[in-house]
């Protein structure tokens, strides 16, 4: 079958060959033709495809160049921040608050370690490592997130040195600087200087000015409110690194600049022997200078350790602070409002005798208690007994509240509200730290639009004496102090000193804060002598029970703040005793310091804030003496 | 015309050398050579590896110009079936990283689908060399079995590119003889409904290659990042390119497989839009060149198998530069005469000897 289909194929094959001959069987002209017009329509398909990658390539090469450019550029250029050096901070006297130092971490990149357990290995004999820390090592090996490991924290440059004489078993080994910040007085400090942090979200909302690369911002407190100063501006690197991340070389640099150094007006001798002073209790003090402004305390105690938060609070400490019944975080100094108590008396009196209400020889009789028309209670003053007949000065001295009922009464509402205004309540203080509170200062008004309720005739008498709705904060009493011990002259409260830049000072500006209202000379003298006689009137004087200070005559006023309407604030829960205050300034004939004590649920003005403020007075004059020089 | 020019000449004829085409590939050798050096940063041995290669393609480009095409076309059949053989034996012994492409004969390793790029146009040539043109169905039919067997062979590798450019070649040859019209659009029909049965066949890394071609920017650092990276370098080329030895994407190894597969970006972004439309005139310059040898070739056997050959090899390039510039997918399909690489440089060397052999043996028309 096969052979004869051979056969036939080699027949017709030959007869073909006969009639047409060789070449045209092969090289006809006709095969020539064909494959001519198919090879130039191949020709026709190759320039056709040619001229259409052409064009592809054109609009990846031209049209979107730029686009490519920029992804190239991307591709091969990191920026690395350099972190500027914050500035330090210190107090009046030049002694360092907190500071910058760097630490070296030594670390390997996980990428650049080939064998895991060879790297802990070496790096146990090398570093000396105890099982706890290899099993710490191995643990940040499994830690996706982490790109590195760490196997020393905290080291000096001479320890690296010294290690690095075993750098052959541990190649991979790097050291790392890192800028920490260190507060020098944790805790008594805590809420004046606050403390730095990592820069998050809401940091970009505020009024920090945010520059790139930042990576630590100052979060609360003087920290906070100078960062524009303290930060100094970040440098960069632009570095050109391969597809490996490998830099190969330094394109461009631009190093950071230093932050500004800051002088406080605080005395940090002083701040921290007030911080002492509330040990085991809760509470404000601030000591002043009535005419400079300059705050030499800024005490809220409770404090706490900021060095934790500068270096990362861990959770649990976090919580630990958190959960602490003395509120450790709470600045009272700035969001504590306490009801004024009977320290709104002597205010309330230059008011009277600014207004012609009463004048100094005006005498009421005090018979412990004050009826007011349609109020079944009488209002009950603070001696059961009552005081008899006292003026002004005996009723700041002896702290009558029958009296200062009396003056409310005939004053009304509207007047004390408009008038006691001027010592700044109610109002912020503008101190240079952030949240600050306003405090309260009650009105017709301000009832009406926050309680939808009139305003009754027993309020007036209960703000009379610094109780109701009348809520003041330490910083007001403070400044509302210096006011008096100024004669009306003072400067707004503030911790800047000023700043040092490259060797350039900056001072604060004295001028441009000055916090000034007019008082009637005559009256401020009734009143500041009546403040005297709180301390040195035997007779009636509130805290004449003080030990005298040598040399050195102060005045001042106890208040004892109703917290709830508990009598006398003796029984019953802690959280809801008396705030015990008073405020002072001394000397008394050329006030140089004014010192405001509050204690939280502290009990009465006279026995426990006024001693507070004794000492501080008499440590001031003892220790630190007029260094602070009158501005 | 002065005296050495002759003299080349002469020589040339002497070693059966088509000059034109010659220098033209020699050109785009040297511009390979450059592109290589920029982009291994000047890796004196990368060169000299691969001047030896380029030396060792030169050889046979030589020696087989020598040959007469007769027996190219007498042992067509024979070297076909030789290099089915090598399939086979490779699906049952075949080495290799992620496929199973080379073949290990202890002194010598090699990929025998690389053999099959020459072998099945040669086949196909030598098939029709002695029937009427244009074929037959049958004849078409036994043509379509001939490309289809080494390429069912080569993509159970799994080497899809490869069995795709076989195929690819055997389509075009099958063009070249003459093939109906009728018949063309019998092929398309085949090849659309053949798509879906091909896809169920596909490995799922090829299978991600192909969509990642359709959507490469889904998945920058996966299969799409080679394209991706691929379209910067080129792309940040510009008119004249950042300068030879500055391209940063090549430069610091942003672009993947810079001296293999994608040295055509590499060299798009140092010379820019103008040294691509030089190279790629070059390419097209080398097919012309081709297809003028083709078309005054004297047989069938001869104007096909020298058109094949050269279309091929301008298919590569369209292959090679449509997957880096994202007409194509990426297969994995080198740049001649340019990449990286000793088997595809004798491949195509070789098929340059092929089509020079069949210039220097022309037969004298009677006519």
């Amino acid at each position: 079958m096969a052979s004869k289909y051979r056969n036939e194929t080699i027949r017709k094959r030959q007869r073909f060959e006969e009639k047409t001959g060789w070449e045209e069987i092969n090289d006809a002209t006709k095969d020539r033709a064909s494959h001519k017009s198919r090879a130039l329509l191949a020709v026709a398909i190759v320039f056709l495809l040619s001229t259409f990658y052409l064009n592809h390539i054109f609009k990846i090469q031209i049209t979107d160049h730029e686009i490519y450019t920029v992804k190239s550029e991307d591709n091969r250029i990191r920026v690395r921040p350099i972190e500027p050096i914050r500035g330090n901070i210190f107090d009046r006297n030049g002694n360092v608050l907190a500071e910058s130092y760097d630490t070296f971490d030594i670390v390997a990149k996980k990428e650049n370690i080939s064998s895991k357990d060879e790297f802990i290995l070496n790096a146990s004999k090398v570093f000396s490592l105890n099982e706890f820390e290899i099993k710490d090592l191995t643990s940040q090996f499994e830690d996706k997130k982490l790109k590195e490991v760490t196997l020393k924290y905290n080291t000096s440059i001479e320890e690296f040195t010294k290690l690095s004489v075993d750098q052959y078993l541990l190649p991979e080994m790097e050291l790392i600087i890192k800028s920490n910040r260190r507060y020098i007085y944790p805790e008594a400090m805590s809420h004046l200087i606050g403390y730095t942090g990592k820069l998050s979200n809401k940091d970009y909302d505020s009024v920090v000015d945010i520059k790139d690369g930042m990576t630590s911002v100052g979060k609360i407190g003087v920290e906070r409110f100078y960062q524009n100063l303290l930060s100094g501006s970040p440098g960069y690197e632009k570095l050109e690194t391969n597809a490996n991340n490998e830099i190969i070389r330094v394109l461009e640099k631009k190093p950071a600049l230093r932050g500004q150094d800051i002088y406080l007006t605080i005395d940090s001798k002083l701040q921290n022997y007030s911080y002492d002073l509330l040990e085991n209790k809760e509470g404000t003090i601030i000591v002043m200078n009535p005419h400079s402004g300059d705050i030499l305390s800024f005490v809220s105690h409770p404090g706490y350790d900021n060095n934790l938060f500068a270096n990362g609070i861990s959770s649990k400490d976090y919580k630990k602070l958190l959960d602490d019944k003395s509120k450790p975080l709470f600045n009272r100094v700035l969001f504590g409002q306490y009801p004024p108590g009977s320290i709104i008396k002597p205010f309330f009196g230059i008011v009277a005798l600014e207004e012609g209400i009463i004048d100094k020889t005006k005498v009421f009789a005090c018979t412990g208690a004050y009826k007011l028309e349609n109020y079944k209670r009488p209002f009950k003053c603070w001696k059961k007994d009552g005081h008899m007949d006292v003026n002004l000065s005996s009723a700041v001295a002896s702290s009558c509240d029958v009296f200062f009922y009396r003056l409310a009464e005939t004053s009304g509402i509207d007047l004390m509200h408009d008038k006691l205004k001027k010592f700044g309540f109610g109002e912020k203080t503008f101190i240079d730290l952030y949240g600050e509170r306003k405090g309260l200062l009650p009105s017709r008004e301000w009832k009406n639009q926050s309680r939808q309720a009139p305003w009754y005739p027993g309020e007036t008498l209960n703000v009379g004496i610094g109780q109701g709705y009348f809520l003041t904060t330490p910083l007001q009493l403070a400044n509302a102090t210096s006011l008096l011990a100024s004669g009306g002259e003072s400067t707004t409260p503030h911790l800047f000193l000023k700043s040092i830049n490259n060797g350039k000072e900056q001072s604060y500006k004295y001028s441009e804060n000055k916090n000034t209202i007019s008082i009637d000379t005559d009256s401020l003298h009734i009143v500041n002598e009546a403040m005297w006689r709180v301390v040195y009137d035997k007779k009636m004087g509130t805290a004449a029970h003080l030990k005298n200070i040598e040399g050195i005559e102060f005045a001042g006023k106890t208040g004892t703040a109703q917290v709830y309407n508990l009598d006398k604030g003796k029984t019953g829960k802690k959280s809801l005793q008396d705030h015990a205050l008073f405020t002072s300034f001394a000397p008394f004939e050329s006030p140089e310091i004014v010192v405001a004590v509050i204690v939280d649920n502290g009990g009465s003005g006279s026995a426990v804030a006024a001693p507070i403020a004794r000492d501080i007075i008499n440590f001031y004059f003892k220790n630190i003496k007029t260094k602070v020089a009158q501005r | 015309m002065s005296y050495s020019s002759t003299e080349f000449s002469g020589l040339s004829a002497l070693f059966k050398i088509d000059l034109k085409l010659f220098v033209l590939v020699m050109l785009i050798v040297i511009i390979g050579l450059a592109t290589l050096f920029s982009v291994s940063g000047g890796d004196i041995n990368l060169i000299i590896k691969q001047l030896i290669r380029i030396a060792i393609g030169l050889t046979a480009m030589i020696l087989l110009a020598q040959i007469h095409p007769d027996n190219f076309r007498l042992f067509s059949p024979l070297l076909y079936f030789f290099g089915i053989i090598l399939l086979v034996l490779t699906i049952f012994f075949g080495v290799g990283k992620s496929a199973d492409r080379w073949l290990d004969f202890y002194i010598l390793r090699f990929q025998p689908s690389e053999l099959m790029k020459l072998f099945v146009p040669l086949m196909i040539a030598s098939f029709y060399s002695d029937k009427s043109l244009p074929p037959k169905l049958k004849n078409l039919s036994i043509a379509v079995i001939i490309i289809i067997v080494p390429a069912l062979l080569i993509a159970k590798q799994p080497d899809l590119g490869t069995a795709l450019l076989i195929t690819s070649s055997g389509v075009i040859a099958i063009f070249l003889s003459g093939i109906k019209l009728s018949h063309i659009f019998l092929g398309t029909g085949l090849v659309i409904g053949a798509i879906p049965l091909l896809w169920s066949f596909m490995y799922e890394y090829q299978k991600s290659r192909v969509l990642s071609f359709f959507s490469p920017n889904t998945d920058t650092l996966g299969s799409g990042y080679h394209l991706a990276q691929s379209k910067i370098s080129l792309g940040s080329g510009g008119l004249f390119g950042k300068g030879y030895m500055n391209g940063t994407q090549s430069q610091l190894d942003f672009l993947p497989e810079n001296h293999t597969d994608f040295i055509f970006s590499a060299f798009g972004e140092e010379f820019g839009f103008v040294g691509v439309v030089i190279l790629i005139s070059l390419y097209v310059l080398v097919a012309l060149r081709g297809m003028s040898i083709s078309i005054k070739a004297t047989d069938n056997f001869s104007r096909i198998l020298s058109a094949t050959l050269i279309l091929t090899i301008f298919l590569y390039v369209l292959v090679n530069v449509g997957m880096v510039v994202g007409i194509l997918p990426i297969v994995g399909a080198p740049l001649p005469f340019m990449s990286y690489g000793g088997t595809s440089m004798l491949t195509v060397f070789a098929a340059l000897g092929i089509i020079m052999s069949i210039k220097s043996h022309q037969r004298l028309m009677r006519k």
